[in-house]
């Protein structure tokens, strides 16, 4: 999968706005959407989100874990544990990248956030890529992985299942070239 | 008297403190675990002598100028005193000491350890020492004998030793104690004291009781309890002269009791209830100082002379029956001044037994000092509430108003009387704008309402005013430079109001930017008469209002020019307008004991002027003031006081006050609260701001609104029936603005009305089931007297079916009743919205009849054409919503309440595609229809946005009709509201849309039957929007069997076939099925009514015709639709 997949479905995480409009309720095939009263919150998914974002007809109400102190929490965390600890949501990065590139005046301590959900990242790739790692040196069949997010996984899957691919192919090819020498050798 | 307990002081840091009084009583001296002596003078004494012993201090002696510490440091140093030079260390420990004693003649320390070793030491020689093992656990603390020969000590291993000093042997030894395994386990310290003088007594603190035992026989002779002591005691001493013993216990209560009555002799409790962990006598007897756990140093003073001796004691007796009397009186006293500030509750005061002549003396001292704890308390009130109280008109204080504001401020900081004792006056709330923050802030909100929002800046850099609306198609955002010193503003859908206070030069002026205004004047100022200040300000429709400091209320137009003027009848504290209503709230008078005194006036100024409420006073809770004041979004007064409780006006019970909802339920902590900043009545919405520790919200980060329910403080809403009560009752309430809106020439939203009609009605009838199982039958018969009559009808079948014959009679009756009743009232309420059965005979018939004259002529066609026609009409009828909803329009620009797209310029364009937009290719019911019956889902929006908006224009008629169309208002409800329910309907009852899409074609039998189908609704129907008929019901049923049978028909066809099928029903059939049908026949009945003579003719000639119709439709069958057909299927699969 694409990355850009993963965001397209991330857009249908759900997010708070604060119109400046009035509407109706509408009434679109994911659900019904409203009714849009100004002022009052009410909850959309999130590419409507930054669509009437775009067109200056709302604000965004940060999401409640993007907050500093939550996002420091979790990030101590996450490095303390060794296994993956739960993220706040399951499109975490991708929210995260969404608002702040399109409603970054919406939320406080844009730049802080922006910061700590990296960290968090790169923490969780770098324990994703050390499993993988002893996963192939110590040749499992199979390893379990909680919690991981739909784009960490696609970080990782294509490179993973090739190389996995190709040392398949390479093992068995050397098994029975060996195979082939002790019987030679017999 | 009781003795006085003087107002606490911090000494120390929190944590344990000990304090003893040096020889001649003149030095007070404590230690605490900040590890400082601390010498005081006296309890004033602002500027105390510190001395460092250490990291911490556990426990100090104090005697002949030696003052012993006992420190971390593990070490037990001397140090002189009052110098505070260190003296060398007396002894060493494994681990720190926990106590330490001289013994009565300062010649010898005494030490217990938290290393289970006491060691007793001679001051002049510190080498001379003894140690006595025995304990199994740290010790608590020491005593000497006063004649030297023995020592007790208490261990945490429960046990109470005495030991024989010289001997260093354990005499005794008793297992009192809860074992424990460190000092900071302990429950009590449980700090033993030996009687002094006569050494007769060993007191012990166990638990709640003091334990004496007897010096020699070591047995327990007496026990000294008090009632009121529930937790450990912690520390007793003993006065100097032996008589007296004080204890302080764990929860902070302090108790004196005479020995050898064994009387408890004064209670007295620790301000803030902390734990006592030191205590100690004045050598003269009179005071008592101790110290708690938190550092504080308090004491007590009066308590009894140091020459309380027996020979007094003999006179105590005889005066304490009349000492009891005085008590009682000062008890009295106590309750109402110290208003629960003093727990000072002393049964029997032996202390005072010096004599009446002093008493009287003392009697003086004590008062004053209450009457200053008052002003103190009083202060601290305001200072508590200073926030909220001066909203707003901070600035105006300085001039003559405010003697008016600061004359009871100076009536209590200097008590004329000091033995005044009635109700103080509260000062006086100030005035404010309701949904703004203090004036003293520099950035704050100076209006939030359902408009927008206004915030001001008062900093070094800037002073300015941003006006920001919610709905940007109102106008955009606006910024001011605030020049002026605005400081009271008010939004609305058409101009900013602001006003500044006069100056000294300057007179207070009133600025109003009107935006909406229509000229290229959007501004106009205007000065005030010198020395008045505007106080409130707000804006109606169409005109402005300013209350000023000269108890006026001016009145100008919003263009600017002045209209009326009247005369206040208190100082304002704040208004809020809707419509031409005007709500006014002033001081009435002044509150006692932090009540306010406000009054209400609601104001009536539109074309009929008239006063509603003529200044009653606005209820309040307890000891609260106003926060906030306003009106629903619908136009009720209602406003919220600092207590938290919303309270709404009830029309329908003589403008009486009701509370919907307290605020502070919802909070989590005790300190935050709820911010209002709007209400709103349909849907149920109280919409506030949550603030975490604060009354309202800072301006950063930008606070999100949150939504409250509302619920009326009921009995018992946990049970079902309290909860139905609740709701049955909210929703009465809140329906009361329909028949206001509706009163007063508003347009009505009648879905909502009928909605929350039905919903009561609903209500009732499960309240009337659970009361007939509850075999509660006088309970039926009240709620069915709530009920409507055809609702009565449903609850007699109800009752009849559960057997209660009694009650089905007395219900029959009282349907009976209620139709009389209705007849009665009828040919009277042409005009005005009844309940459901009597709606059908309201003046909206006027309406249709104008509308079916329209279509009259067309209808006549042949029946072949009737498709065409039919769409014919419905195209018509689309342009007569389109004529309608442009009137509506035009209307709306009259009313800037209209919330959302009113306004704005983008109406105009959003209605052609609101007229295309309105079919809407993913709506539920649509993706029901076959793509092919492209007329189909349009015709289904346009009847029910027929339903809906074909009804609007009958009130307006029937109130145009009275009024002579002059001021036909749109309700403060969004326009947009009836458009959501017309398409809400395809959500929920996608169905019933369905089938009403093939069924509008043929309805006209039905409507022959309605005007015979008795009114009341059917249980089954009730959540079914569209109303049908029984007719409707039956094909629905048959349509089947009637297609597989003649599978050649088309819609018209079956339909006609029905009709005929129909007819040969038997009677109580048909009637069984009107019947069914009744609870929808509501209201899209009115609207059909139209073709009902036409139709009328057509039906009876419909019989005739049959025979030969049904040749022509086999004909007619292979041109037939196929959409039709389509539509059929789908919705027989419905």
């Amino acid at each position: 999968m694409d990355p850009s997949e993963v965001e397209f479905l991330a857009e249908r995480e759900i997010v708070k706005i604060i119109p400046n409009f009035s509407l109706d309720k509408i009434y679109l095939i994911g659900g019904d959407l409203g009714p849009f009263n100004p002022g009052m919150p009410v909850d959309v998914p999130l590419w409507l989100a930054l669509n009437l974002k775009q067109r200056q007809k709302c604000r965004i109400v940060p999401p409640e874990w993007m907050d500093v102190d939550k996002l420091e929490e979790i990030r101590e965390l996450e490095r303390k544990e060794d296994a993956f600890t739960p993220v706040p949501s399951p499109y975490y990065m991708e929210l995260t990248k969404l608002l702040l590139n399109h409603a970054s005046d919406n939320i406080p301590k844009a730049d802080d956030i922006r910061t700590l959900v990296k960290d968090i990242w790169d923490t969780r790739i770098a324990k994703l890529r050390l499993s993988a790692d002893s996963f192939i040196s110590q040749q499992e069949a199979h390893a379990k992985l909680d919690s991981l997010t739909l784009m960490e996984i696609n970080t990782t899957r294509s490179f993973l299942l090739e190389s996995l691919n190709c040392m398949y192919k390479l093992r068995s090819n050397l098994q029975p070239h060996s195979s082939r020498g002790k019987a030679l050798d017999y | 008297m009781p003795c006085e307990r003087k107002p606490m002081r911090y000494g120390h840091s929190e944590g344990h403190t000990d304090v003893c009084f040096d020889d001649s009583g003149k030095f007070l001296v404590t230690c605490g675990s900040d590890g400082d002596v601390r010498i005081w003078e006296s309890l004033e004494d602002d500027d105390p002598k510190s001395i460092s012993v250490g990291e911490k201090a556990y426990s100090l002696a104090l005697k002949r100028g030696k003052l012993v510490t006992a420190a971390s440091n593990n070490t037990v140093q001397i140090h002189t005193f009052p110098d505070g030079d260190p003296d060398g260390i007396l002894t060493r420990f494994t681990t720190h000491a926990t106590h330490v004693c001289f013994n009565a003649s300062g010649s010898r320390v005494a030490a217990g350890s938290s290393d289970f070793m006491v060691k007793v030491v001679e001051v002049a020689d510190s080498s001379q020492q003894k140690t006595f093992r025995g304990h199994d656990a740290p010790v608590l603390s020491v005593t000497f004998d006063p004649k030297d020969e023995f020592l007790a000590s208490a261990s945490c291993d429960g046990s109470v030793v005495v030991w024989n000093i010289e001997e260093q042997t354990q005499i005794t030894s008793w297992p009192l104690l809860q074992k424990s395994n460190d000092v900071s386990n302990a429950k009590s310290l449980c700090r033993l004291a030996w009687q002094p003088g006569s050494a007769k007594f060993l007191a012990i603190p166990v638990e709640t009781k003091v334990l004496l035992y007897e010096r020699d026989t070591w047995s327990h002779v007496s026990t000294l309890t008090d009632d009121l002591i529930t937790q450990p005691i912690n520390v007793v001493a003993w006065s100097q002269c032996g008589k007296f013993l004080a204890a302080g216990s764990v929860g902070g209560l302090l108790t004196v009791w005479d020995v050898e009555t064994k009387l408890c002799l004064e209670r007295q409790k620790h301000e803030k209830g902390f734990t006592v962990c030191g205590l100690a006598w004045h050598p003269s007897g009179n005071q008592l100082a101790y110290t708690d756990t938190e550092g504080c140093l308090g004491m007590l003073d009066g308590l009894s002379p140091s020459t309380a001796g027996t020979t007094k004691a003999t006179q105590a007796a005889p005066s304490e029956a009349k000492e009891y009397d005085d008590l009682f009186d000062d008890d009295d006293d106590d309750r109402v001044l110290d208003e629960g500030a003093s727990d000072t509750r002393s049964p029997s005061k032996n202390a005072r037994v010096a004599g009446a002549g002093e008493d009287e003396d003392d009697d003086l001292m004590p008062a004053t000092g209450r009457v200053r704890n008052r002003a103190a308390f009083l202060e601290d009130d305001n200072s508590r509430d200073a926030g909220s109280l001066k909203l707003g008109v901070d600035e105006f204080a300085e001039d003559d108003d405010a003697g008016s504001t600061t004359a009871p401020l100076s009536a209590q900081a200097a008590p004329p009387r000091p033995l005044y004792h009635g109700p103080m006056p509260t000062p006086p709330q100030k005035a404010f704008q309701p949904g703004s923050t203090p004036a003293h802030l520099m950035h704050r909100f100076m209006m939030w309402n359902s408009v927008g929002i206004v915030r001001g800046y008062n900093d070094d850099q800037d002073n300015a005013i941003d006006v920001e609306f919610h709905d940007t198609s109102v106008h955009h955002a606006i910024h001011l430079t605030n020049s002026l010193g605005h400081s009271v503003v008010d939004l609305s859908q058409e101009a900013v109001l602001l006003a500044c206070p006069g100056t000294e030069e300057l007179a207070s002026k009133l600025q109003c930017l009107h935006f909406a205004s229509w000229d290229t004047n959007k501004e106009w100022l205007v000065d005030l008469p010198l020395g008045e200040d505007v106080r409130a300000v707000c804006l109606g429709q169409g005109w402005a209002a300013a209350a000023t400091s000269a108890q006026l209320l001016r009145l100008f137009s919003i263009g600017g020019v002045q209209r009326e003027l009247l005369s206040l009848p208190g100082a304002v504290v704040c208004m809020a307008a809707h419509g031409e209503q005007l709500l006014l709230a002033y001081h009435r008078g002044t509150g006692f004991d932090g009540e306010q005194a406000l009054g209400v006036q609601l104001l009536q100024l539109g074309l009929r002027k008239r006063q509603v409420i003529h200044g009653e006073p606005l209820p309040l809770s307890r000891r609260s003031h106003l926060s906030w004041l306003g009106f629903t979004a619908e136009g009720t007064p209602c406003y919220t006081d600092s207590e938290g409780v919303v309270r709404l006006l009830n029309r329908s019970l003589g403008n009486t006050w009701v509370p919907v909802c307290n605020t502070r339920d919802s909070c989590k902590g005790k300190s935050d609260h709820y911010w209002v900043v709007g209400v709103h009545e349909h849907p149920q919405q109280l919409r506030c701001i949550p603030c975490k520790g604060s009354r309202f919200p800072p301006t950063l980060p930008r606070p999100a609104v949150a939504v409250l329910p509302f619920k009326l403080p009921l009995c018992q809403t946990a049970t079902e029936k309290g909860l139905m009560e609740e709701q049955y009752w909210r929703s009465a309430l809140l329906h009361n603005h329909y028949d206001f809106l509706s009163s007063s020439g508003y347009e009505v939203d009648e879905e909502g009305q009928s909605q929350s009609q039905k919903e009561q009605q609903e209500l009732l009838m499960k309240m009337f089931a659970l009361s007939c199982k509850l075999d509660r039958e006088v309970r039926c018969v009240e709620l069915a007297e709530l009920m409507t009559q055809s609702v009565v009808t449903l609850a007699i079948r109800y009752a009849s079916r559960s057997r209660r014959m009694a009650l089905a009679q007395r219900l029959s009756e009282l349907a009976l009743e209620k139709a009389n009743q209705l007849q009665g009232e009828e040919p009277e309420e042409e005009e005005e919205e009844q309940y459901s059965s009597a709606r059908r005979n309201s003046g909206r018939r006027q309406g249709e009849q104008s509308s079916s004259r329209h279509h009259s002529t067309r209808e006549t066609q042949e029946e072949e054409e009737e498709e065409e026609e039919e769409e014919e009409e419905e195209e018509s009828q689309d342009g007569q919503m389109d004529t309608e909803e442009a009137a509506g329009n035009r209307r709306q620009g009259l009313n800037p309440f209209a919330k959302g797209a009113t306004l704005s310029p983008e109406k105009p364009s959003l209605n052609p595609v609101s007229k295309e937009g309105r079919v809407n290719p993913f709506k539920v019911s649509g993706a029901g229809k076959s793509p092919g019956s492209s007329g189909q889902p349009r015709v289904t929006s346009i009847l029910d946005s027929m339903s809906s908006s074909s009804r609007k224009p009958s009130p307006l008629l029937g109130s145009g009709g009275k009024q002579g169309r002059t001021t036909v208002l749109k309700p403060l409800a969004p326009r947009a509201k009836t458009k959501t329910q017309s398409t809400l309907l395809h959500m929920t009852a996608p169905k019933a849309a369905n089938k009403k899409s093939l069924e509008e074609k043929e309805p006209a039998v039905d409507r022959l039957r309605k005007p015979e189908a008795p009114p009341p609704a059917s249980p089954e129907n009730v959540e079914n929007n569209k109303p049908k008929t029984g007719f409707q019901l039956w094909l629905e049923e048959n349509r089947k069997s009637i297609l597989a049978e003649r599978p050649d028909l088309e819609e018209t066809g079956v339909i006609k076939e029905a009709m005929g099928r129909f007819r040969t029903l038997s009677a109580d059939d048909r009637t069984s099925w009107t019947e069914r049908a009744k609870g929808q026949c509501g209201e899209a009945v009115e609207q059909k009514k139209r073709k009902r003579e036409e139709e009328e003719r057509r039906a009876e000639g419909n019989t005739q015709n049959e025979a030969e119709e049904e040749e022509g439709s086999a004909k007619k069958k292979k041109s037939s639709d196929p959409s039709a057909k389509l539509s059929a299927f789908a919705f027989n699969k419905n």
